[in-house]
């Protein structure tokens, strides 16, 4: 008997005439749900090219920009209502505030400015020196705004109006109201 | 036909040497992947020592399990299985020798200079220049051996593992070429010849490419050998193995650009990424489903044969990653996973579960064949399996965990979309900690198991005589008939429709208005005429490629084409375009002298293997690290670092944003002004001098590179870098530390803090693509 030939039982599918090394291999058709598969993923990409290459009028980046827009309208529409001086004593004594304030002081702040407030990289926070101004006011516009020559990064972007606000709240808390 | 009868003996020598190499570096390998998992939860194991940090034993740990693990495994099944199913013998003795143990200086080279620092600070292909030289040299040695062999052949038929073995050897040796080409400014130092955009098109070609064809098609071929093998029982089915083959080479080379999704990368570049990974899901399955449907009528042999376990288990933890991928490759899906530890999981459900199983299986097959003395144990074996099978489950259960949890958090946005969730970093990485520890978990378990196999094979191989397979031959001569010159291998139905097809599809996708509709209706036509025509004449279609099968080096010819027409079309125009056209709008300022040194310390250190330097187009990126990177942005980046992973935050931008006293502080010790962070300290860089020498001629490659750096004249260039590293030294003495300027420290300042410094030139007409 040939080595070299399969053996092929009777009712079996069909199998290819040559063996190597006593591999034999079926030669079966391929599933029909794998070649739909494969067929319906290369329509995919086609159409998929024509989507986005062919038909569409925005990409990545002009939507990027539009979210971007939509999300600097709303911020703005929310700090209408600007804190004043008065408004800020009030939080500073409302432990709600403060202590939503020191828990993102803690995990935001203390690296640079200590969690004691009492400096490090960035300067003294209880002590009755102000390098750029003392009132609440000033105070809440360096921490949203930074000071970028010194180092400090503008949080308001970052933290957003209502957390920027706790945190002065909780510096504040940390002084004699007037 | 003559009846000379001849005996062979196989060279199976070279194959206990290759199988042996692989168990061992095997160990190597996995071990050094649990040591730096468990770095990402206790930083102290970075043990405050360079060559002991994660940033340089990561690429340790992926070059072991690629290039020592699998290509040792893959080396051993290819010589063994190659000389049976070709029936001849490996046609060199002193190649195979070379082969083999060039590979292994190659890997102790490795293990040597990439703790050191040596780095080309790409991934896995961090090797250093000299290191490259050799792999290409020994990977010749390799492929001439191969196919020498083929040409020496008693069988003149090719069976389907050795079309994938084809497929490896041209493929890897392109890939790897292309991907290496470099600059040396000195014997160990070198910059690659992309920069940019460029290079991150080459790398991830490359890389993608690297699990397809170093990772994947030698161990399909592999597959197709051990499997029927083991379960004696024939290939499941024949066509299925020459669809799947050609749809899987050629559709593989394209579905790079998805690891650069949502990136400055072009739109079209990943628009092309997404859909051939989607494209590849079916070829991949076609290999899974030959795989586990050959067991049919075997099934009854799981119970009790360790060998089968392992196979069967591979197979589907292939058809598994390989489904994972693609789904990964969508765009949306890939903006949540993307640098996640998802990635991490997936890679190591094919590692793990794909390669180390095949490998495991391969093994215990061979044992007993190769030493002539039954296993020592089948329970042992049993308890591999399971023990790692645990492993590799706790593993990338983790990692999706661990990813998704993650890329949530990262990506979570508070007050109505206009606030990031969790705006500091660190919180997010916090989160995942017990994941990662289960992580190690897993890992530790796949290890045991290993070392099981180890143990093994030690008390199997212990006082047996190794034996060499022999055979006997019908020496005979080919007919003239079979032979299929150069016009019959491309004018034939199969190969002129597949090429013609190619060629509209491009004129439809990259031409202009007319073009693309003379493409899109010839593609359709190309389409259904083959599809009439293959229909109708069946037979000849059949009866070539049976004549393609006994002509291998016609063959080889067109697996070249299939697999270098993706790379062609989607590197050549990214590379050959005017680089000024190609910024979006910016160019970055090129470094200083000292800013580069810097940079080429972030690159030693392999900073990338944890930060990123690229924020994608995407809402939760620009909130949290400022706008998104445009393409001119890295032009000068030679090597470009935009990364693949986030265990830290980005760096696109962090230059300014914080005071040189706070990165002095965070290189001492992270966890001072960032609590929580994972990150080494680097307390070395505070010692060590920067490497002022080096950079007469590292400036003049990057002269030639085309980065604009003025020609200094004597002592201008010392003057230049002393007066930067004295202002940046100033600078924290007035912050109250102090650092003599000439060291490391100062200049990798240097370069972090111009990260994201760029200026704005004015858009050009002609960039619209």
């Amino acid at each position: 008997m040939n080595p070299n030939k399969p053996v092929q039982e009777p009712g079996d599918d069909p199998i290819r005439e040559h063996v190597f090394d006593g591999i034999a291999e079926y030669d079966r058709r391929m599933p029909n749900w794998w070649l739909m598969t494969l067929y319906a993923s290369i329509v995919f990409a086609v159409g998929y090219w024509m989507v986005t290459q062919h038909f569409s009028t925005s990409n990545d980046e002009t939507r990027l920009a539009a979210e971007l827009q939509r999300i600097e309208t709303e911020k703005i529409a929310a700090s209408s209502t600007t804190l004043d001086d008065a408004t800020l004593w009030k939080m500073s004594r409302n432990p709600a505030f403060v202590d939503a304030g020191r828990t993102t002081f803690q995990s935001t702040c203390a690296s640079c400015h200590n969690a004691a407030l009492t400096g490090g990289i960035g300067p003294n926070l209880v002590d009755a020196e102000w390098i750029h101004g003392g009132t609440p006011g000033e105070v809440l516009k360096t921490v949203t705004e930074g000071v970028l020559p010194k180092g400090m990064p503008g949080w308001g972007p970052m933290l957003g109006g209502k957390k920027v606000s706790e945190v002065v709240a909780f510096i504040l808390s940390q002084h004699d109201a007037p | 036909m003559s009846d000379r009868k001849i005996t062979i003996e196989y060279n199976d020598h070279v194959v206990r040497q290759f199988l042996l190499a692989s168990v061992i570096w095997g160990a190597v390998g996995m071990l050094a992947g649990v040591f730096v998992a468990s770095q990402l939860n206790y930083w102290r194991l970075n043990f405050d020592l360079p060559w002991l940090t994660f940033g340089r034993l990561r690429p340790l740990h992926t070059n072991a399990v690629i290039f020592a693990f699998v290509g040792n495994m893959m080396f051993a099944g290819v010589y063994y299985s190659t000389q049976r199913l070709v029936k001849a013998r490996l046609a060199s003795d002193f190649l195979s020798s070379l082969h083999f143990w060039g590979w292994q200086l190659i890997i102790v080279a490795a293990a040597i200079s990439l703790p050191l620092g040596f780095s080309r600070g790409k991934e896995y292909a961090e090797l250093i220049w000299p290191i490259n030289i050799a792999v290409a040299f020994i990977w010749v040695v390799f492929a001439v051996n191969f196919f020498w062999t083929l040409k020496r052949r008693h069988e003149p038929a090719l069976y389907v593992a050795i079309w994938f073995y084809i497929a490896t050897i041209i493929t890897v040796a392109m890939l790897y070429i292309v991907n290496h080409l470099s600059l040396p400014t000195s014997l160990l130092h070198s910059y690659p010849v992309f920069g940019g955009v460029q290079d991150a098109l080459v790398q991830w070609w490359y890389g993608h490419n690297a699990v397809a064809f170093f990772l994947t098609t030698p161990i399909l071929g592999i597959m197709y050998y051990f499997v029927p093998k083991a379960a004696e029982r024939p290939v499941y089915s024949y066509r299925l193995s020459v669809i799947h083959f050609w749809s899987l080479v050629f559709v593989y080379i394209w579905a790079g650009p998805h690891h650069l999704l949502n990136t400055a990368l072009p739109d079209w570049l990943q628009t092309l990424g997404m859909t051939f990974s989607l494209m590849l899901w079916a070829p991949s399955w076609g290999g899974m489903l030959n795989g586990l449907l050959t067991l049919r009528g075997a099934w009854q042999k799981l119970r009790s044969d360790p060998v089968l376990k392992f196979f069967a288990a591979a197979v589907t933890f292939y058809g598994m990653a390989t489904f994972e991928g693609p789904l990964l490759s969508i765009k949306s899906v890939s903006a949540l996973g993307h640098y996640t530890d998802w990635i991490i999981g997936h890679v190591h459900a094919g590692a793990l579960g794909w390669n180390g199983f095949m490998a495991a299986g391969m093994i215990y097959w061979l044992l007993p064949r190769l030493w002539n003395k039954p296993l020592y144990s089948t329970s042992l074996a049993n308890l591999h399996f399971w023990v790692g099978t645990v492993g590799i489950l706790f593993y990338i259960a983790a990692m999706w965990t661990s990813g998704i949890t993650q890329g949530l958090m990262l990506n979570a946005t508070a007050e109505n979309g206009t606030m990031l969730a969790y705006p500091n970093f660190v919180e997010t990485l916090n989160a995942i900690k017990p994941m990662m520890l289960f992580r190690v978990l897993g890992g530790g378990l796949y290890l045991i198991g290993w070392l099981l196999l180890v143990y093994n094979l030690y008390r199997t191989v212990r006082g047996a005589r190794p034996v060499n397979g022999t055979m006997e031959v019908f020496a005979t001569d080919r007919s003239a008939d079979e032979r299929l010159g150069f016009g019959s291998m491309v004018f034939n139905p199969p190969v002129m429709f597949a090429a013609l097809g190619t060629v509209f599809a491009c004129a439809w996708m990259f031409g202009g208005d007319l073009l693309k509709l003379a493409g899109l209706f010839g593609t359709a036509l190309c389409v259904m005429l083959a599809w009439v025509h293959f229909h109708a004449r069946t037979i000849r279609w059949a009866a070539w490629y049976d004549r393609l099968l006994v002509n291998a080096m016609p063959f080889t010819i067109l697996t070249f084409v299939a697999v270098a027409a993706g790379g062609m079309i989607q590197i050549i125009p990214t590379t050959l375009v005017n680089r000024a056209e190609n910024v979006e709008g910016r160019r970055a300022i090129p470094y200083t002298p000292l800013e580069l040194a810097g940079r080429d310390l972030y690159v030693s250190e392999g900073c990338y293997n944890c930060h990123s330097q690229m924020i994608r187009t995407l809402v939760p990126d620009v909130l949290r690290y400022g706008d998104y990177s445009r393409l001119g942005e890295s032009i000068y980046d030679y090597p470009f670092q935009w990364g693949s992973k986030r265990t830290g935050p980005d760096l696109a931008r962090v230059g300014g944003k914080y005071p040189h006293v706070w990165h002095y502080r965070h290189m001492m010790d992270p966890r001072e002004v960032s609590p929580g962070s994972n990150m080494p300290n680097y307390p070395w860089l505070f010692e060590r001098k920067t490497d002022v020498a080096a950079l007469d001629s590292k400036l003049a490659v990057q002269r030639i590179l085309g980065v604009p750096y003025p020609e200094y004249k004597d002592g201008e260039l010392l003057l230049a870098v002393e007066t930067q590293a004295k202002s940046i030294a100033d600078d924290l003495r007035a912050s109250g530390v102090y650092i003599a300027p000439d060291r490391e420290i100062v200049a990798l300042i240097a370069y972090l803090q111009k990260l994201g410094k760029h200026e704005i030139v004015a858009p050009l007409k002609s960039a619209a693509k």
